[in-house]
């Protein structure tokens, strides 16, 4: 029998919510199947069998979280039955098994420690089960009525009528969007958000890039970089009332997909020329596309840049990334009538660069020289 | 139509199925000359004296003679008296009359009933109180009717007088004298089906025995309170009619299992496992038992009415099952 277990994406992860399974109690599973989804509060990814056999028993809900290392499932031969371990230690001292238990001491630790871990159970009648399943009424929106705040046929009735009332479903959140929330709350309500905006011409900058075979985007991180390196407040994170500047420079880069927001961090960009850029900004937005990026893809950033100019976009207020304490949004490059030098009318492809700090350690003036100095890095490229 | 007690209802069909079967006869202590402890045979005094009959203080013997009266064609209707004065002939009726039947491949035919006096009466203390159906529910090999009204007694005693198996029936003492309609003419009610005492949507309560007539009194009260009782009387407990009672729980969600024996191991553990099994998708609370609490029956009145189950503890449970709705 194997043991499945929720996995460790990344050194910080602690938890993981189950999305959903892809396979069912009873199907039979080849080595390196898909079997389910597991979201980290940084990413999703596709958890696959390491063994060929049944699926004999799903243990972890859909939509629920555990923690790292809590047996979600189980696989074994076709003849095998799955009999849940009747005493509670011996499971612990198996779902512990990645740390080495050196003695008993050091086991009981962790026994205790799961124990203490209060088990959340959604407390329904087997008729109730049986009606939510049957109307696709996912039980953990119902509201139990019965004793104990059981989950009775009145509570799916009422449910039932309810929905037929709304013209909305409730949508579940992934546990990727329950991050975000967090996060951009956490943001939102401790940071002093301002934004500055300024029109920037970007053609030398097209020019430029085009000639080295590379990307405005690979262009303009080289650029940011710069920046942040002269003005290493910008670089930094905010955090208990300590700024910390780091000399790495860790661009982090939103991106939207189908699964939202996620911002993979090129890293070290002080230390990378263009193509490097370029590269590392490929192999990041393929594995972004295929679901591939790993926690490790994920943590670091230092600033962010986010861009919504391929959506027509202009200017617009990014919200901190915390505990960042700055963010760079690009807009839309559009051709426009410019006065240039000598009052001469030229068609410029202009942006704007909305740039949203936090005003607690970032002060106006702070945001309109990084402003100033992207601009003349970007209008004239020669520099670089 | 006509008003009849329970005694004279089993006293009916006792002589009609003797006029009709000359095999057919009775014996046990004090009910010829009695008509029976409690006035079973009270309609039966003075009637086929060689057919109807005293025997010794000897269970032992009284139920060993009926089996051996059986197997050689006889068709023995015995009186145990009281349900607790079963154990003092135990080993007759659960190593022989049990066993016969299918040792013998079917070859014995074992055409007897025991019938007797069982459950609480007035401070008759731990010996005398009990309802022990359960045991003969357990061991294979014997039909136990326990009618509650005397429709069911008399129709429920010419089936078994009239079958080639060993039936067994429970007689509560308080039920004797309770009057009830029954038809004019002849009539037969089969083993193994319930009768829905009482329609009801939102509780089934599957009972038997003086514990009906608890429920229906709990029933009339409930409905005040908008809570609807169903009262099953199963009638037959080996066998047992478990399709309707599956239906009536499809129907109400809700299952109460009441008898007059001990909660512990009593048949209601058996019901409710059954339907738990068959029926667990349309239960939409746990399944609630009552009983007597576990202990032998005091003889303090006070003591007693503690111990038995009465028709507040089927309006405690029912009340308790249907919290929050």
């Amino acid at each position: 029998m194997y043991e499945i277990k929720i996995p460790k994406f990344g050194l910080t992860m602690e938890k993981g919510h189950i999305e959903r399974w892809l396979k069912k109690e009873g199907d039979s599973v080849k080595k390196g199947d898909s079997l389910l989804e597991v979201s980290s509060d940084k990413i999703s990814n596709e958890i696959t069998s390491p063994v060929s056999g049944i699926l004999l028993k799903i243990i972890g809900l859909e939509g629920e979280e555990y923690p790292v290392g809590h047996i979600i499932g189980i696989i074994g031969e076709k003849d095998e039955r799955y009999e849940p371990d009747k005493t509670g230690k011996e499971e612990i001292v198996k779902t512990t098994s990645p740390i080495p238990s050196k003695d008993k001491e050091s086991v009981q630790e962790i026994g205790d420690r799961r124990a203490a871990q209060p088990v959340h159970i959604i407390k329904a009648s087997p008729l109730a089960k049986k009606m939510a399943k049957e109307h696709g009424i996912t039980l953990s929106q119902v509201s139990g009525s019965g004793p104990g705040g059981r989950i009775v046929k009145k509570d799916i009735l009422l449910f039932g009528e309810q929905l037929k009332k709304d013209d909305f479903m409730v949508k579940k959140l992934s546990g990727l969007r329950k991050t975000m929330i967090d996060r951009l709350s956490r943001s939102y309500h401790q940071a002093i958000t301002l934004t500055n905006m300024s029109e920037v011409d970007f053609t030398e900058l097209k020019k430029h890039t085009k000639s080295m075979g590379v990307s405005i985007t690979s262009g303009l991180i080289l650029l940011v970089c710069r920046v942040l390196l002269s003005l290493k407040k910008f670089n930094s994170h905010f955090e208990e009332n300590q700024l910390k500047e780091y000399t790495a420079v860790n661009i982090g880069l939103a991106v939207d997909t189908e699964r939202g927001l996620l911002v993979p961090v090129l890293k070290n960009t002080e230390t990378l020329a263009i193509n490097n850029i370029q590269e590392k900004l490929k192999s990041l937005s393929a594995k972004a596309k295929e679901n591939e990026l790993t926690e490790e893809d994920l943590q670091g950033s230092t600033f962010t840049i986010t861009n919504l100019g391929m959506m027509r976009t202009d200017f617009f207020t990014p919200v901190l990334n915390p505990p960042e304490v700055a963010i760079l949004g690009v807009g839309r490059i559009v051709k426009k009538p410019c006065v240039v030098d000598e009052d001469k009318i030229s068609i410029r492809e202009m942006a704007y660069l909305s740039l949203s700090y936090d005003h607690r350690v970032i002060d106006g003036a702070d945001a309109a020289r990084f402003l100033e100095k992207l601009a003349h890095y970007i209008e004239n490229p020669d520099l670089l | 139509m006509k008003t009849i007690t329970f005694a004279e209802a089993l006293g009916e069909a006792i002589l009609e199925e003797m006029e009709r079967d000359e095999t057919i006869f009775t014996y046990g202590e004090d009910i010829a000359k009695q008509g029976g402890i409690f006035g079973a045979y009270s309609s039966l005094l003075g009637k086929y004296p060689d057919r109807i009959f005293d025997t010794p203080i000897s269970e032992e013997v009284i139920y060993g003679s009926a089996l051996g009266a059986a197997l050689v064609g006889m068709r023995p209707v015995v009186e145990f008296h009281f349900s607790d004065f079963l154990f003092t002939g135990i080993q007759s009726i659960t190593l022989q009359i049990e066993k016969i039947r299918y040792m013998t491949g079917g070859q014995g035919k074992l055409h007897l009933v025991l019938r007797g006096p069982d459950g609480v009466s007035n401070s008759a203390a731990a010996q005398h109180s009990e309802s022990i159906e359960t045991i003969f529910m357990h061991i294979p090999g014997i039909k136990i009717i326990i009618p509650s009204t005397p429709y069911d007694v008399k129709g429920l005693m010419k089936t078994a007088l009239r079958g080639d198996d060993p039936v067994i029936c429970f007689e509560h003492k308080s039920l004797y004298y309770l009057k009830g309609e029954i038809p004019e003419k002849e009539y037969l009610i089969p083993f193994g089906k319930a009768d829905i005492k009482r329609e009801g949507k939102d509780i089934t309560v599957v009972t038997m025995s003086r514990m009906v007539h608890e429920s229906l009194k709990a029933a009339q009260e409930l409905e005040k309170e908008g809570i609807s009782l169903e009262i099953i009387d199963l009638r037959t407990l080996v066998p047992w009619d478990k399709d309707l009672v599956i239906k009536s729980v499809q129907k109400t969600n809700h299952l109460i299992v009441a008898h007059e024996t001990w909660k512990r191991a009593g048949w209601g553990a058996e019901v409710s496992s059954t339907i738990q099994e068959e029926a667990f998708d349309f239960l939409d609370a746990p399944i609630m038992r009552i009983g007597a609490r576990n202990v032998p029956m005091p003889f303090s009145a006070v003591l007693q009415n503690f111990v038995t189950p009465d028709k507040e503890s089927i309006i405690d449970a029912a009340r308790q099952m249907m919290e929050g709705n």
